[in-house]
This record gives C-alpha cells, structure tokens and sequence, in this order.
C-alpha cells in the first residue's frame, strides 16, 4: 500500500474509534448554550460545571468508581484461585477428557450470559444476596471461568513437561510444584487472564442491573443506566457528558498500559482456541 | 488430579446448567404476578403463547436483522483494520492500543453518548445537517431507521475485537509464501485472495461465531440507547426476556422467551456453521 | 520493665479510653435525632421538583419528627416502575412510597408489596374526592393508593370554527369534512395513533363510546371483538382513510398532535388537560379560540374519559408507615393541591378546588375538567394490563395503517389477550 493511502487510512481508522469519545470528552466541557447553538457565537463556550455536579452528586460519582473496583477486583482473584488448578488438572488429563472439557469451555465461553439474568436473580432474592458487591463475584467468577481456563490451560500446556518431571524428582508435592515453578511461569498468560477478567467486571450490566438497587452500591453501568434513563427529555447532556468521560478515564488508562497483555490475552485465545 | 477440578465444574454447572434446567422446568408453570409468583404447571400454555405471540417474533426478526447486519459489518470492517495494522509502519502499536479502546469501554457508557450524538435536533449529527440545510432527521424516534442506529453503535464498540482476532491471525501467515507468489509476478491482490483470505478463514470462521453469539444476544445496548422503541422497534428477544420478568412479573413467560431464544440461537450457528463448512467445501482447502 | 512492654500492658486501657472516645460523640450526636423518621418517596423527576415547596413545607412542620426526602427518578414513566421493581424483587427497597400510575396498582397490589390504606383514610376522606379520582386507587376492594393529581382525555375543539363541539361520531365527521371541504383547516380531527400507551387511552373513549368495553377484569372477558369493538376500531380507520385525520396520525403521541392543534391545521383535538396551557402561549395560533368537551359517543351511549391519573402508594415494606401516611395526607392535601395547581397547572382531585373562584381566575377551564372527572374510565384494572395494552396497540396499529382489517385486528387482540390470561395463570 502506498504510503499516503495508508496515511488516510490510519487517520480515518482513528477518528473511527475516537471521535464518538472526543466529542463527548467536548460537550462535557460545553456550556448548555454552548450545546443548543454550536456554531453561535457566545461568551460562555466552555465550563467545568458538569464535572462539579457530576462529582457533587448523590452519590457521588466517584463512588461508582469504587463500586466497580471492587466488585473487579473481587471477581478476578476469585476466578484465577479457582480457574489456575482446573487449567493444570486439564492440561494433565488424558487427552480425550481434554478434548471434552475444552469443546464445553468454549461453548459456555460463546454462550450470551444475558440470558441467565433471570435464574441468577432468583438466586439472588432467595439466598439474599442483593445489594452486596462482593456477593457478585461469584456469578462473574463463574461467567469468567470459560475463558479463564482456557486461556490458563494454554499457558501450562506450552510448559515443557521435563520441567514439572524434574521439579517432582526433587521431591516437591503437586501443591509445591505449582506454586513454586509452574504459576510463576505462566504469569504473563495470568497478567492477561486477569486483564481480561478485570474487563468482563467491570463492564458487565444485566446481572448488576438486577442484582444491585441501592443507589450507593451501583457499578459504574448500572449507574450510567440509570444516568440515562433521567436524561430522555431533557436538553443538558453535558453532565451525562461528563460522566461518560469520567467513566472511561480508568479504563483508556487500563487499555493504554495493559495493551501487550490483552492483545495477547485475546490472540493467544484465539490462536489456540 | 481431577479433585482441582471441582471447583469450577461446580461452579460452571451451578451457573451454566443449573439456569437452563430451570428454565425448562419453568416453562411449563405459570409463574406470574397472578399467580403471587409461585409456579404452577399451565400445560404448556406459555408455549402455546410464545409460538403465537406477534412481539417474540417481531423481536425475533429484528435480532435476527441486528445480528447479521452487524456482524458482517464489523468482520469486514475488522478485516481491514487488522490488514492495516498488520502492516509495519511508525506508532502501529500505539494506534493498536487506541483502535482497542471503544471494545474495553462499558456499553452503557457508550449507549448514552450515542443517544446524545443522535439527538434530534442538538446532536452533532442533526447539527451538522441543519447547517447544510437538511432537515433534521429524528434517528431515534423512527421506527423505520432507529435500529440502523443500534447497528452502528454495536459496530463500532465491537469491531476492535473481531480485528485482533484476524489480526492474530494474519500473524500466522508466514511471509516466504508471500514472497514465493511475488516471485511469479503475482499482483497484491492475487497475494490477498490466494493466500490471505483462504489461511485467514478460520479465525474469521471463529470472530464470526463469537460475535455471532454475542451480537443476537444483545442487551445491554438497546435496553440504554433505545428502550427497545420507538415501537419495540429495536427490541432484541433478550430484552423482551427482561420485560417479561422485570416489567411485567411474568417469571415463567421469560423463562420460555429466553429458551425459546436460545433454541433460535442453535438454529442460527448451525446454519452459519454448515455454510463455512460449505464455503470451505467449494473453495478448497485451507 | 523495657518500654515496648510497657505499652502492651497498658493497651487494653489504652484500647478502652480510645473505644470510649469514639463512641461517646457517636452517642451525644446521635442521642437528639434518634426519633427522626426518615422517609423517602419515590417520583418520576417532574413530579419530584413539583414537589419541592412542599417538602420543605412539611419538613418544617415536622421538624425533630419526621424528616421526608423525596428521590428523584427518571422521567420515564415505565423507567421508573422498572427502578421499584428491581428494588421491590430484591426485597429491600429504599423507599417508604410510591408516586404510581393509575395502571401499576393491579399489579403492585397482587405482588403483595403495597399497604393497605384503610387506617389512615376512611369513608369520608373518599367523599371529598371528585368522581372520577376515586377510581384506580383500589385493587379487589381495597383501598392502596391515594390520588395527588388528576388526568383525563378531553376533546379540544376551535370555537372560531364551530358553535357547538361534535357529541357523536356523526357530527364529529360532519363538522370535519364541512371545514375542510369549505378550506378552513387541512384536517379534521388529531388524536395519538401511535404503537403505543396513548393509543390505548384514545381507543378506551371510542370503544366505550360506540357501546361497547375493552376488558372486565371481574371475569376475564374481552370485548375487543365483539360488534361495538369492531366497529369502533373501523371508525378509527375511517377517519384516517376518509382524509379527517391525517395519514400520519398513525405516528402521533400527544406532542404531534398537539403541534398539529397549535398552529391551526386541526379543528379538533385530543388530549390531556395539559395541552389547554401549551395552547393558550402567545406562540400559540389558537389562543383564546379553545374549547374543551368530551369524547364524542354514540348516542344512548355515554362519553368516556380515559382516567390517567397519578398517585401515592405506602410499599408494605415500609418500617414508618404511620409518618409515611401523614405525609401522604400533607402532599394530597387541600392546600397542597391549590399551590401545585398555581404553581404546575396540576389538576387537583378534590370536589371542593374545582369550584374555588381564585383557581377558575387562572384556568377557566376548571368546571369542564370537573365535568369530564364525571365521565372517567380506567383502563382495565388487571395486573396484566401491560401485556394486554401492549397487545391492543399492536393490533390498533394494524389496523390503522390498513395491514389488517378491523374484524381480524379484534379478533387477533381478544385470542392473544386471552392466550396471555391463561400462560400467566389466570383460571378463570
């Protein structure tokens, strides 16, 4: 390709993905007036009114932030501790129970968990388990376990066996020769994992719009949902503005500094998927 | 060994087995505000109602309409971008990692900037028009153009993903067979159709699949940006699943709703997947 | 003894002293709110800043007692039934009461979350309700919701353009296709014909004007494709097909048609008591020539007048329900229904304001609203009504832009309807 097609490209390629952000990350800067009349000429063109009252609010916004921090985080150190030994077990099957377990993972992985929202919210109301953000790890451990596993199971298998037949001559336990030689080996594949867990957590929207309703526990979804649902007739969008550029702030962040560990996270995935 | 597996197996078949099962079961009770939301068997009448009921089937098509719209967009789309930044030329990996950034954003964050930048008559888009002395279009509220919107919205947060998949995959591809057909003066295009595309096919067989899944179970961005309206016209059948359970206390409805979905689901992977199978059949191996 | 240990042989005093530090200002800061209630009711946004003066008011009365916050929730009305319910199935909602849509109670009530209001109203509560609020606040005989304002369908009519409105479908066309044949307005008649909630109100006045009903929730029966069904719905379409309404009507919620009203492309008009201020703006092309009447209906039948109205709720849940009920009473009371009139043009639902001389100064169109609170309806009063209504709309709207016809749009509705009764468990 020559080089000022592929110029044009790339910037096209960009604005593609990074318009729709930019004028938001415009209008949350934008007066009211600003918003209805763009191209008049006014005094009072740009404001940091909306990030004010978006921070002020109740709850604050911060606080959706967190929510969802901790409801990630949670959720991803319970699926590495339960999906790292099911990976290594899958690794050391015989190869037919390998074949089974792996076409069942990347079904349940394809699986839109959209529809169990019903039956986890049953759950929900009959263990009471609503309105607890780390009640919700568990369904997103499960949801994540998929993935996971496969993902974790690649690493170990790439792992040459001679390693772990060494370590055993040694006289480590199978509890020792995972913790001291095999998990730390795989780190790289568990960075991604992880990532990409933290990702599904935080981001996910039909279980916490069902199992969370107070307004001080939402995860930043629900909570833009719920932003939007006040917002249909009304004309200032810049707060909701504001808030969308809030809520993406961590994750651009996250995306910029883990880029290498997701995209091979995702590659390897489908690599050997 | 196998003991380190329980956990998750426990874990998997609780949330994965466990629900559908259920849902069956359900299925076959009324389970409903009437009903004080304890089930009791209905003989089948909440099937009777699923095969006849007009909004399950608008739903259905519409999904259907979303899904391979969408979709086949976003692989084309995808293949493009993954060929260019496969491509080796300066700041490629920062341009990966910003390409990457609408697939990690919540949907819900992006469904509420998409509402806005449709807005009628003060979003960019109806303002740009009105300057070039277009009328405004009122994208949102015509049931006859909304769901192009949602179309659009799900393209463009989805697409990064699709292209890494491919683009892992046009890694892959070693450059000597390139090369090898340069040698007998083979154009670009005869390199793209002759190698490319046919060693890509599985990874886009995959991204296809995954995003297959996923698009016809789309939720979170309809239930923000449209409601479902104007006039259920961009209602997907998991939203309608909701509705059933959430708006009008009917559990058992929505259980048959949502089994009713997935067994369309089926129906549409088996097809796709007998049709790359065909697609492979024709044009050779891979 | 070395230092360090010293400490640790000190630290259960020490941990005491600390404990006691801590608690004692929780104690003292605490000790004088202790029996403040607080209590929060949930409204649709518009509502809630409505309300505002009046929180503040009864605030200041019961200050030390109870303390009432009012959450402000989305604007939608089904968004914010959505919110409840989530709170409602995860049983535990935040919130004391409800502002709540005619067409919710059947449902919350049969859910089982909703207090019954007998202790806090009785008989002669109910006697100070005009007519038509009295109804949809009770669900099989008991009474779960009190009315804060009042709604209902009107007829708007252009008295330039006619000395008397239509009563009957007869004179409704006559009138219409006399104007437009002598060039006085592009169209007859707007109404909202859009697939959705609106279409049902407008379809409940005809159905019911031309004789027949839609549903008796008593014992499940339909009446959508008997005669008087079938021909109410033919008339609707005739409207469209005969030029009286326009073809675009089938894409009109209340806005539309209002717009359409407004700047005088329409003689006559239906909607709610709203639209009477939109048209009396100095924008409007209408002002000062706008009357309000009922629905036309056949004759030997009598006008309809689809009831909207909105109301408080006490939730079953609800740890201070008998602060809760005060401040329902404080919100629906006399005083409070003058100010949200003055101040939101809100409709009051007590017999007594309807007749008060300083509201008729403002709105003279007071005593034809208490008029048509004669004539009100509720749609039919169902915890399915949503299903059923959703399944109206889909038909009507067949049956308006020509797909279907009239007898087999009815028809469809009725065996849908009855289908939906029977899958949700309905025995009957």
């Amino acid at each position: 390709m020559k080089t000022p097609t592929r110029r044009l490209l790339i910037v096209l390629l960009l604005s593609w993905s990074l318009g729709p952000l930019l004028w938001q990350l415009y209008t949350s800067f934008s007066t009211n007036e600003a918003l209805i009349t763009p191209f008049a000429n006014i005094d009072h063109r740009w404001t940091l009114n909306h990030y004010k009252d978006v921070l002020t609010g109740n709850p604050p916004f911060w606080r959706y932030l967190i929510n969802s921090l901790i409801v990630g985080a949670g959720s991803t150190i319970l699926t590495l501790c339960i999906a790292t030994p099911a990976a290594y077990a899958i690794t050391r099957s015989r190869g037919t129970i390998t074949k089974v377990v792996q076409t069942m993972l990347i079904v349940a992985a394809l699986f839109p968990y959209v529809l169990l929202f019903l039956a986890l919210l049953e759950v929900a109301r009959s263990l009471h388990l609503g309105n607890h953000l780390l009640a919700l790890t568990i369904p997103y451990a499960a949801l994540s376990q998929p993935l996971a596993i496969l993902l974790l199971s690649a690493a170990f298998r790439d792992l040459p066996i001679d390693l772990e037949d060494a370590a055993r001559l040694e006289g480590l336990g199978l509890w020792s020769r995972l913790r001291w030689v095999l998990i730390p080996l795989i780190a790289p594949a568990t960075a991604s994992t992880a990532i990409l867990v933290f990702l599904f957590a935080w981001n996910e929207y039909p279980i916490a719009l069902t199992w969370l309703s107070d307004s001080s526990l939402l995860t930043l979804p629900v909570a833009m949902a719920r932003i939007a649902g006040s917002s249909i007739y009304s004309v200032p969008y810049g707060a909701y503005a504001a808030a969308t550029v809030l809520g993406s702030i961590p994750l651009i962040a996250l995306v910029l500094i883990f880029q290498k560990s997701i995209v091979s996270g995702l590659t390897s995935g489908a690599v050997k998927g | 060994m196998l003991l380190l597996l329980v956990p998750a197996a426990i874990l998997l078949a609780l949330v994965f087995v466990a629900p559908m099962l259920h849902y069956v079961w359900l299925s076959a009770h009324a389970n409903s505000v009437l009903t004080g939301l304890v089930p009791i068997p209905n003989q089948g009448a909440n099937w009777i109602r699923l095969v006849s009921d007009q909004r399950f089937w608008q739903d259905a098509g519409q999904t259907l309409r979303f899904t391979v719209v969408s979709v086949s967009l976003e692989v084309l789309l995808a293949l493009a971008i993954a060929l260019l930044l496969d491509q080796r030329w300066r700041g490629r990996g920062a341009a990966r990692a910003l390409t990457l950034i609408p697939w990690a954003l919540p949907t819900t964050v992006m469904a509420l900037g998409w509402r806005w930048i449709f807005n009628t008559p003060y979003g960019p888009l109806n303002q740009t028009a009105s300057l070039l002395g277009v009328a405004p279009l009122n994208i949102l509220s015509n049931p006859a153009i909304t769901w192009m919107a949602t179309v659009l919205a799900d393209v463009w947060k989805t697409t990064p993903f699709a292209a890494l998949i491919l683009l892992a995959g046009l890694q892959t591809i070693p450059t000597d067979l390139y090369e090898a057909l340069r040698l007998e003066g083979a154009s670009q295009r005869t390199c793209f159709l002759r190698i490319t595309l046919p060693l890509l096919k599985p990874y886009i067989a995959l991204a296809l699949l995954f995003r297959l899944a996923q698009a016809f179970g789309v939720f979170d961005l309809v239930q923000v940006m449209t409601g479902g309206g104007p006039a259920s016209s961009t209602e997907s059948l998991a939203l309608y699943a909701y509705i059933n359970a959430m708006r009008f206390l009917d559990f058992g409805y929505s259980a048959t709703v949502m089994i009713g979905s997935f067994i369309l689901l089926l129906l549409l992977c088996l097809i796709s997947w007998s049709f790359l199978i065909r697609l492979q059949h024709r044009t050779g191996r891979v | 003894m070395n230092p360090l240990k010293r400490v640790v042989a000190l630290r259960p005093r020490l941990l005491a002293a600390l404990l006691a530090l801590l608690i004692l200002p929780i104690g003292l800061v605490s000790a004088p709110f202790r029996q403040i209630e607080r209590i929060n009711i949930l409204m649709p946004a518009p509502f809630a800043d409505a309300t505002r003066p009046l929180v503040e008011q009864f605030n200041r009365l019961h200050k030390g007692n109870i303390h009432l916050d009012v959450i402000r929730g989305p604007f939608e009305t089904e968004a914010i039934s959505d919110l409840a319910i989530s709170s409602l199935l995860l049983g535990d909602t935040p919130f004391d009461a409800l502002l709540m849509d005619v067409t919710w109670l059947p449902k919350y009530a049969a859910a089982g979350w909703l207090q019954s209001l007998d202790p806090w109203f009785d008989a002669s509560d109910v006697e100070t309700l005009a007519t038509g609020a009295r109804e949809g606040n009770t669900y099989e005989g008991t009474l779960y919701r009190w009315p804060f304002v009042a709604s209902m369908g009107l007829l708007y009519w252009r008295t330039d353009l006619m000395d008397q409105p239509p009563e009957t479908p007869e004179q409704l066309e006559a009138i219409s296709v006399k104007l437009q044949a002598d060039q006085k307005v592009p169209w007859g008649y707007v109404w909202q014909g859009r697939q959705y909630e609106g279409l049902s109100c407008v379809f409940l006045e005809i159905i019911d004007g031309f004789g027949g009903y839609w549903m008796d929730p008593k014992n499940a029966a339909f009446g959508l494709d008997k005669r008087n069904g079938v021909e109410a719905a033919t008339w609707l379409r005739h409207l469209i097909s005969s030029g009286i309404s326009p073809q675009a009507v089938t894409n009109y919620a209340e806005p539309e048609a209002l717009q359409s009203f407004k700047v005088g492309d329409s003689a006559l008009m239906r909607n709610w008591p709203y639209a009477w201020a939109e048209l009396q703006k100095p924008d409007s092309d209408v002002k000062g020539k706008v009357g309000i009447t009922t629905m036309v209906a056949k004759e030997g039948s009598s006008s309809t007048a689809t009831l909207g109205s909105w109301g408080l709720a006490l939730l079953e849940t609800s740890s201070h329900q008998d602060a809760t009920a005060e401040a329902i009473r404080f919100l629906t009371s006399e005083q409070a229904q003058k100010q949200l009139f003055l101040s939101h043009g809100y409709t009051p639902v007590l017999v007594s304001l309807f007749h008060d001389q300083e509201l008729i100064k403002v709105n003279p169109t007071l005593p034809k609203l208490a008029e048509a609170l004669e004539h009100t309806k509720a749609r039919p009063e169902t915890p399915l009504y949503a299903q059923l209504s959703d399944v109206l709309q889909r038909e009507l709207s067949g049956v308006l832009t020509g797909e279907v016809s009239a007898e087999q749009g009815m028809k469809n509705a009725t065996k849908t309807s009855t289908v939906i009764m029977r899958s949700a468990g309905d025995r009957r």
